[in-house]
Order: structure tokens, then sequence, then C-alpha cells
């Protein structure tokens, strides 16, 4: 596929499903993939996981990305959050071309532009919520009181303000979760990566992170993009991908 | 918030775990201070000891005995400021067999002169000297064995083979750190006349005060050259050179108690990095999410090395705490009452509690160091994939 017709079939997409809020439906991709393919060693055997991959995520989407176990979801997603390199191809994410960046370019970027969810909550259990969801600011200029607010209204929008100094063991799952949704927006980033956010949690607490993540991409207008196994949670996004044999469909 | 505070939480985070390895950094050091007190009070030894003073003794040996004369020869020569002399008697008190003490014959009225840091009440003196069967002994000696004021004490003899009997008429103290508390003395006339007319007005050495700005080192030499042509040399040393070579025989003790202060010091590291590996492996997940935040692998390094600092600093605080009542008050005062020649100060020094401070935060910095490193240099996805 040329980058012509990729950029094509983004267009197309994005024509089918436009978010509410848009005004302009051909806002360029955030997200774009060229030809991107990745490759690990097990050993000295190679294993190919992605291979000649395009994908564009529009800004403002909610994409949700399914498929087997061990067909390259997480290590999709890695690459677009920044946290690996791929192999082949090129890969630019919010006006950053990340294919050749080095450790440091991508960590600074990462602290930027991309908000984490994983699905083991992932919190600091000797942090309340509140400094949880401060930790990323700790990387930025921010003082002290100035970090503490934006703490604030960052478990303002995820409604647990009334749990601000309790500690992860002192709430539910679901919280937890909510909390490292906060602890991902924070810093205002333009995507924000989950990979399977649900994927712990029971069926109301996974409708209600589900709910705060539409909240999110509409309100908010984050870029977000999903791996998750629960097709519940996928018809929650305004795209759906399927990830096969290191080809996406 | 900020990161210090986030590494000191971790820190506290399993604190069985944490407890134990700082009671483990806490008593290496412990036994390093220890250590270090000993070899610094034993160096310490040699500044207390008096420098105006010196023994005379024959350059054979110390059992063999010199004439009476040399005393009043020695008294006659420039610069001596006043002499005594002693037997070792070597008895022992046959109700405490075990019990080891100096006791010596010596000449009373010149002997609290040259010896004047033992403190003795005037009329106690006065009861010494008056009586010949009058014994003085320390203040330390006394309370061990017992002894009060008037008690009657035979002491069974091992240089002579007779026993003798004494009254304890006066008991004394010390002005200084350093001064023998052990010690019994009696009339050295006492002695003599209980000897054979042949081995009768021989002394066992001779006590010599020098006078202010006289050197010890000429007096000496002014003494022994005295006597050299005479039937009897002597051999004379200032009570400074007597301790330092005494000390030079247990060289070999001090270079082992080295070596064992810097294997205490290893181990603890060891304790230390063991601690630190397994909180870091356990906690590989959070780093990988600090590290996919944007925390950059120098943050996980200092992180890391700030929790083993924590934990180092901790163990060095609980050290000191527990090492001034310990080595200070408990074993300290037993070593200096009791061994006070060879330990007259027997307590921590600010440069011992520095350098197990000090030590206490290096070691804990290379303790971290390599799991630290491994941690900084993971991957970020490979440091993820490890997480639940
Ligand atoms: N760092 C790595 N080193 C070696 N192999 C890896 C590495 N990361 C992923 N893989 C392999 O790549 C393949 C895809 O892994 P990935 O985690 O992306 O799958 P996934 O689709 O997220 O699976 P799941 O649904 O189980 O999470 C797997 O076979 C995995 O073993
Ligand atoms: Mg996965």
């Amino acid at each position: 596929m040329s980058d012509a017709q990729a950029e094509g079939k983004a267009a197309d997409e994005a024509a089918k499903n436009p978010p509410p809020y848009r005004t302009q439906p051909e806002s360029p991709a955030i997200v774009s993939l060229v030809g991107v393919g990745k490759t690990f060693f097990r050993g000295k055997e190679p294993v190919k996981v992605l291979d000649g991959l395009d994908l564009d995520v529009p800004e403002g989407s909610f994409e949700a990305l399914m498929g087997p176990s061990g067909s390259g979801k997480s290590t999709l997603l890695n690459l677009i959050a920044g946290l690996d390199r791929p192999t082949r191809g090129k890969i630019t994410v919010a006006g950053t071309d990340l294919t050749n960046a080095s450790d440091r370019t991508l960590a600074k970027w990462r602290s930027q532009n991309i908000g984490f969810i994983f699905q083991a909550y992932n919190l600091m259990p000797v942090l309340t919520a509140l400094q949880n969801v401060e930790l990323p600011l700790l990387l930025t200029s921010l003082g002290g009181a100035e970090r503490k607010k934006r703490a604030q209204t960052a478990l303002r929008v995820v409604g647990l303000e009334d749990r601000m100094h309790h500690y992860p063991r002192q709430l539910s799952g679901g919280q937890e979760q909510r909390v490292a949704i906060a602890r991902a927006i924070v810093n205002d980033p333009k995507i924000i990566v989950a990979d399977e956010p649900t994927g712990d949690l029971d069926r109301q607490s996974a409708d209600d992170i589900l709910t705060l993540l539409e909240k999110l991409n509409k309100e908010l207008k984050k870029t977000i993009f999903m791996v998750t196994h629960d097709p519940a949670a996928s018809e929650r996004a305004s795209v759906q991908r399927r990830l096969d044999k290191g080809r996406l469909k | 918030m900020n990161l210090p505070l986030l590494a000191a939480r971790n820190v506290l985070r399993n604190k069985v775990r944490t407890g134990l390895t700082v009671l483990g950094v806490a008593v290496a050091l412990l036994a390093f201070m220890t250590l270090r007190t000993v070899l610094s009070a034993w160096t310490q030894a040699e500044e207390f000891s008096q420098k105006d003073r010196m023994a005379v003794r024959s350059k054979i040996s110390w059992v063999v005995l010199l004439p009476k004369k040399y005393v009043q020869e020695v008294k006659d020569m420039a610069g001596v400021q006043a002499v005594t002399w002693a037997n070792w008697f070597g008895g022992r008190d046959p109700k405490h067999k075990q019990e080891f003490f100096a006791n010596l014959a010596v000449d009373p009225e010149s002997a609290l002169q040259v010896y004047d840091e033992f403190i003795v009440s005037a009329e106690q003196k006065q009861a010494w000297v008056g009586d010949r069967q009058g014994a003085i002994v320390g203040d330390v000696l006394a309370r061990k064995m017992g002894w009060k004021l008037g008690s009657k004490v035979t002491l069974t003899g091992g240089v002579y083979p007779f026993d003798m009997e004494f009254n304890i008429s006066a008991i004394y103290t010390a002005t200084r750190r350093g001064a023998d508390r052990n010690q019994f003395m009696f009339h050295w006339a006492y002695l003599n006349e209980k000897l054979s007319s042949e081995r009768q007005n021989r002394v066992g050495w001779l006590i010599v005060r020098t006078k202010p700005g006289v050197v010890s080192a000429e007096m000496s030499k002014r003494i022994d050259d005295h006597f050299k042509s005479s039937g009897m040399p002597t051999l004379s040393q200032s009570e400074l050179e007597l301790n330092r070579s005494f000390l030079a025989a247990f060289t070999a003790i001090l270079t082992a108690i080295n070596v064992v202060s810097i294997v205490i010091l290893a181990i603890m590291a060891l304790i230390l990095g063991n601690t630190i590996a397994m909180g870091v492996r356990e906690r590989t997940g959070e780093y990988g999410v600090l590290r996919a935040i944007g925390f950059l692998p120098r943050h996980v390094l200092a992180f890391i090395v700030g929790e083993s600092l924590v934990v180092g600093i901790m163990g060095g605080g609980l050290a000191l705490l527990l090492g001034y009542p310990l080595i200070n008050m408990g074993m300290g005062r037993w070593l200096e009452e009791n061994m006070g020649g060879l330990f007259p100060v027997f307590g921590i020094t600010t440069a011992t509690a520095t350098a197990a401070m000090v030590l206490a935060v290096v070691l804990a910095a290379i303790a971290a160091a390599w799991p630290a490193w491994r941690a900084s240099q993971l991957k970020v996805v490979d440091a993820l994939r490890r997480v639940g």
C-alpha cells in the first residue's frame, strides 16, 4: 500500500466515524504509521511481530484495537506511545518523527504528549491518590502548589475528589483505575493510550471506566487508542480495528 | 510530593525487611566502631604515659635485680628530681586465686612522690607509712577483692618462696585516666628483712622522675653510661618508650583488627545490596511505569541509590545511638578501670563516629550501585512486561 492510499483510507474511515464535536472531518492524522515492522529476538531466533503495518489515527478519535493474544497489540501500542522503536518503517505521532528519536528525546516527548493507562493500575502503593496523580508533574517546572492544584483538578474530572488522600490499597479496582486515568490526563497530553484498561475489572466498573474515556474523548478532545479483549469495550470506541498475524484489518 | 519522599516511603514499604537490614547495618557498624575504638584507645595510651618518668632496669632482663646503692647514685645525678624503686613480689591472694594483680614492694615516701597521680588522704598515707605491714591498694582492686581499710590480707609468694601478711592501710584513686588503679604496694623494707643476707638490698628496678626541661632520651643515656662499666649495666626507658615497645609487640593483633573491620564492612555492604536488589526486582514494573511517564534512567538510578542511602543512614544512626551507651558507658568504663594502662580512655572518638557514618553512606551508595544501574538501563517495554 502506498502512502497516498494509506492516507486515503484513513480519511475514509474518519469520514465514516465522525467524532461529534469535530467540525472538520478531514482533520489530519495525529498518529501515522507507514510500513512499520517490529521483530523481536528470542535468543538468536527472530520473531516477526508486526509486518509492514500502515495506520492513521485522526486527531480526536477514540479507537479500539482487538486481536488474539500474542498478535502484537501491546507492541503496536508501545510503538505509538514512543516506548519502543520500530525495526522498519516510519512512525509520526503528534507531529514528531519517533522512528529514530533518542531515548532521551522519547522520554521528554512522552511526558508531554502521552497519557498512559495500563491493565494493572500501576499506582505507587506508597503514595496517596493525589500524590500518584502529581507524579508526572514532577518532571515539569511547575511549583508544588500548582502541581497539587492540577492533580486535584484531574481527580475531580474522574470523580474522585473525595478520595484524594486514600492510598491505592484503600480504593476499589475501578477507583484505582480512575486514579490512573487522572494521572494520564494531568499533563494534558494529546493522546491517551490504554492497554486493556478494563481487563481486571467487573462489568460495572469497566462500564464506568469506558464512560470516563468517552468523556475524555468528547469533552477534553483527547485522542484515545485502546487495546482490549472485550467486545463490549470495543463497541464504545468510535473506530474498531483488528490485528491479526502482524497485520491490521 | 517529591522524589526523595517517594524513595523514603519505599524504604518503609516492607517494614520487617527494612528493619532487619537496618539492624544488620547497625550491628556491623557497631562492631566496626568497637574495633576502631580499641585501636584508637590503644594508640592513645601513649599520650597518657608520663613523659618525665623513666624506668631503669638491668640491661639483661627485668628479672635480674640491681644493687640498692644504684638508687643513691642516680639520685645524685644532675637532672633527677626523685627516685624510687620497686620489687615484683608476684604474690596471689589464696581467696582469689584467679585474680591477677600487680603487687610491688616499694619505698612508701619516695613512691608517692614519683607516682604523684595517686591520690590518698593524709591520714591514710600516714597510716600506711607508719605500719611496716601496711599496704596501699587501688580503689578498683579493693572493690574487686572486697578489701576495706583494716582488712588483713595474706599473699602467697610467687617470685619469693614465702607468704606475707598485710594490713590494708590506705586506698588510692587517681587524678588522671591511664593511671593503674589495680596495684597493691607494700613496704620494701618489710620484704627485704625477710630475705637471707646474701639476697638482701637488691631492687627490681628504679623509677626516676626527671626535672622539668630534661630530655628523657638524654637522661636515660646518661644513666646507662654511668653504669656501663660497673658489673651490672642498666637499660633506661621512658614510660612513653616502654608503652611503645609494648604496643609494637601487638602490631600483628592491630593488623588483624584492621582486617576484621574491613571484612565486617564488606558484609554490611552485601546485606544492604541484597535487600536493595530484592526490592528492585519486585518493583521493576513500577520503574517501568515511571520511565513510561517520562522519568529518565538517572531518575531511577537516583531513586534506588536514595533508598539505599536512607537505609544506610538509619543503620548508621542506630549504630551511634547504641554505640555510645554500649561502648563508652559499658565496655569503656570496665576497660578503663581494669586495663587502664592499655586503655586509658576507651570511648568512641569523633573520628570513629564520623568514619562510621561516612562509611554507612558510602557503602550504601556502593551497595546500591549495581542493582540501580541494572534497573535504570532496563528497556521501558521490558520493565513494563514485568507488571503484576
Ligand atoms: N520484548 C520482547 N522480547 C521478545 N519478544 C517479545 C517482546 N515483546 C513482545 N514479544 C513477543 O511479541 C508477541 C506479541 O506480543 P504482544 O505483547 O504485543 O502481544 P499482545 O497482542 O499484546 O498479547 P496479549 O493480548 O496477550 O496482551 C508475543 O509473541 C511476544 O512474546
Ligand atoms: Mg498485550
